[in-house]
């Protein structure tokens, strides 16, 4: 019985690892990641959240604010850019369970230093 | 010199492409079925498979012929296809800018220009009727927004300047104004809606499709499907499969995952492959355009690109072990890409070639600025320097940019036969800008054989299959054997428009 707990434990304890570990937490996410799934997981736990998800707390406009490049560099705001405007949904850059790439990098070589997958 | 940079990019996209494969084998095959007893989910007016430029513009024409509900499917998560992410360049024949430089051009000498370049094979009745409305398609990217340059281009393989740009040097610049139009317009847009086959009538007319919806790219992940009525037609226009390494690889097996790509993650072909097992015509699947004018030093199209094709008619590219010219640099693609894959050390190792520009010159294009801040381009104050940075023989490549100075003089070529037209009083001198040159796979000139009216033909009867039309990329042999620069946005837009209007009056 004993035994069995313990594999128990250790089963959620990796289930939780899983969730949390996998990329470094945003501070701001603290509150909800590895606590209550159904809150990014709009489409059920074992669907990626829907594109809006992220945006039941962040604002599209605010973010783009936030990576305004000068006016030579504008429309490389990830946020706002050239190709997408500010279409690009959140998970083409960033995942919560695994690293990801900013999709810029697809095709050029503009440094994001702030990126964080 | 950055060479380790070239191996070193191509074993990251072949990392990519393995990854890719992986990821497309995992959801279940697309496959057509009967309509007969299907449940259906949702009926539309009007059903587009894709949203690059055939797509929208189609989606355009048929709202303003009429429909009242029309719909786009995207299987990406954003908007715009290969379409958002090209140069740009769109050519007409006979429009306004033409007239105000003065360069006399009809829809003749296009399509002869095409015809040459196409190698004999290229379909004369569609690139007639392409050109023929390209100033119309051209219109109808102002009308929803579209700047362009305000100069005219000659790309390689055209006998005169006729190709307009967008402000942005990009393909972006039509399709976020089209994407936006279409909003206005009240066209349904739809992400991560991935085609999984057609339903079939009774006689062989194509109802409906099965659409996988919820549907993340590259990602193991079920989605749901959805059966989709069109009352009206289905239009495809789902692009060409240049990022499909097993269905580029089956009909060329010399661009293997280590050749660079220019398009969009999505290009991969199932939508056109599911035509064929329908019964589409495959037409000039094995001839694969590679870009010539593509760097080794950024992924995909980047931003030399835009500045090289600018740059060819006023610089010369230079073989760097011989410190010479190899290639009319205005070439059509196909020749100058095979010139440069020619392009080799004593060890038969790929040797990048350079393109050389008087900085006075290059420097009028925006992308020059962008090119050397982000490390993809260089800029020399002497001769020395820059042949010292890549290892090319001093005294020969001196010789070899007065020969070539004296050819800018006469107007006269006498080693490749260039036309001189757009070189004229631009000498070769320093301060220089260079780049790199090699071809990434581009454009797939093969795909389902269509009429005029967008219609696709059945294999065996000839005949258009009843409620299935085709538009853009996905379609082949429209160009033959190479397709010229500038020349696919007029080509999808114009069959998208014609997409539409055959599908109203169907």
């Amino acid at each position: 019985m004993i035994k069995l707990k313990a594999v128990l434990a250790l089963t959620l304890g990796c289930l939780l690892t899983l969730s949390v570990q996998a990329v470094e937490v945003r501070d701001h996410h603290k509150e909800v990641i590895g606590k209550d799934c159904k809150t990014c997981h709009d489409n059920g736990i074992k669907q990626f959240p829907s594109d809006q998800s992220c945006l039941q707390c962040h604002d599209v406009d605010d973010l783009a604010e936030q990576t305004a490049r000068n006016e030579e560099d504008k429309w490389q705001n990830p946020h706002n850019n050239l190709h997408y405007g500010k279409e690009l949904p959140c998970q083409e850059c960033h995942g919560e369970h695994q690293p990801k790439q900013p999709m810029c990098n697809n095709c050029h070589t503009f440094k994001f230093d702030k990126h964080k997958q | 010199m950055k060479d380790a940079n070239l191996l070193g990019r191509r074993n990251f996209i072949k990392g990519m492409g393995a990854a890719a494969g992986v990821a497309i084998a995992a959801p279940a095959m697309a496959i057509s079925e009967k309509a007969d007893g299907v449940k259906w989910d949702k009926e539309v007016e009007v059903l587009i498979i894709g949203s690059g430029f055939a797509g929208l513009a189609a989606a355009i024409e048929a709202s303003r012929k009429g429909a009242k509900d029309v719909h786009i499917f995207e299987k990406m998560s954003y908007f715009g296809g290969n379409s958002a992410i090209n140069g740009g360049l769109f050519a007409a024949p006979g429009t306004p800018m033409q007239k105000q430089e003065g360069v006399k051009d009809s829809v003749d000498r296009m399509v002869a220009d095409q015809m040459k370049s196409g190698r004999g094979v290229a379909d004369e009745a569609l690139l007639r009727h392409v050109a023929e409305h390209a100033v119309e398609a051209l219109q109808m990217t102002m009308d929803a927004g579209s700047e362009f340059h305000p100069y005219l281009q000659q790309l390689g393989g055209h006998s005169v300047a006729r190709t307009y740009q967008t402000t942005v040097s990009c393909g972006a610049g039509i399709t976020q104004p089209l994407l936006n139009e279409c909003r206005k317009l009240g066209v349904h847009t739809h992400n991560r809606a991935k085609f999984e086959g057609f339903l079939v009538g009774d006689k062989g007319e194509i109802v409906g499709v099965k659409m996988r919806e919820n549907y993340h790219f590259g990602e193991d992940q079920p989605g749901k499907i959805s059966h989709i009525r069109a009352k009206r037609g289905v239009i495809m226009a789902t692009g060409g499969f240049a990022q499909n390494i097993n269905l580029r690889m089956a009909q060329d097996p010399t661009l293997t995952a280590e050749v660079g790509c220019t398009n969009a993650p999505g290009a991969t072909g199932e939508g056109m492959y599911e035509m064929f097992r329908l019964g589409a015509i495959p037409v000039h699947l094995a001839h694969i355009q590679s870009g010539p004018w593509a760097s080794p030093d950024e992924g995909g199209f980047g931003y030399v690109s835009n500045y090289t094709i600018y740059n060819f008619p006023h610089s010369l590219a230079i073989h760097r072990l011989t410190g010479k010219r190899f290639m009319n640099e205005i070439a059509d693609r196909k020749t100058r890409a095979d010139a440069e894959l020619s392009c080799r050390d004593e060890k038969g190792e790929a040797l990048p070639p350079i393109l050389i520009t008087s900085y006075k010159d290059s420097k009028k294009h925006p992308n020059t600025k962008k090119v050397i801040k982000y490390n993809v381009g260089w800029k020399f104050d002497t001769i020395e320097e820059l042949a010292k940075h890549f290892e090319v023989p001093l005294k020969p490549l001196k010789a070899q940019i007065e020969e070539y100075n004296s050819y800018v003089k006469s107007g006269d070529d006498k080693q490749f036969g260039k036309n001189m037209t757009k070189a004229k009083d631009k000498f070769i001198e320093a301060p220089f800008t260079v780049v790199r040159l090699w071809p990434k796979v581009h454009y797939c000139q093969g795909g389902v054989q269509i009429t005029t009216k967008a219609e696709v033909k059945d294999s065996f009867t000839g005949q258009p299959i009843s409620g299935l039309y085709a538009a853009g990329e996905v379609c082949g042999g429209i160009h033959g054997v190479s397709r010229l620069g500038s020349c696919s946005i007029p080509e999808c837009m114009v069959m998208g428009m014609t997409a539409a209007r055959s599908v109203m009056q169907a």
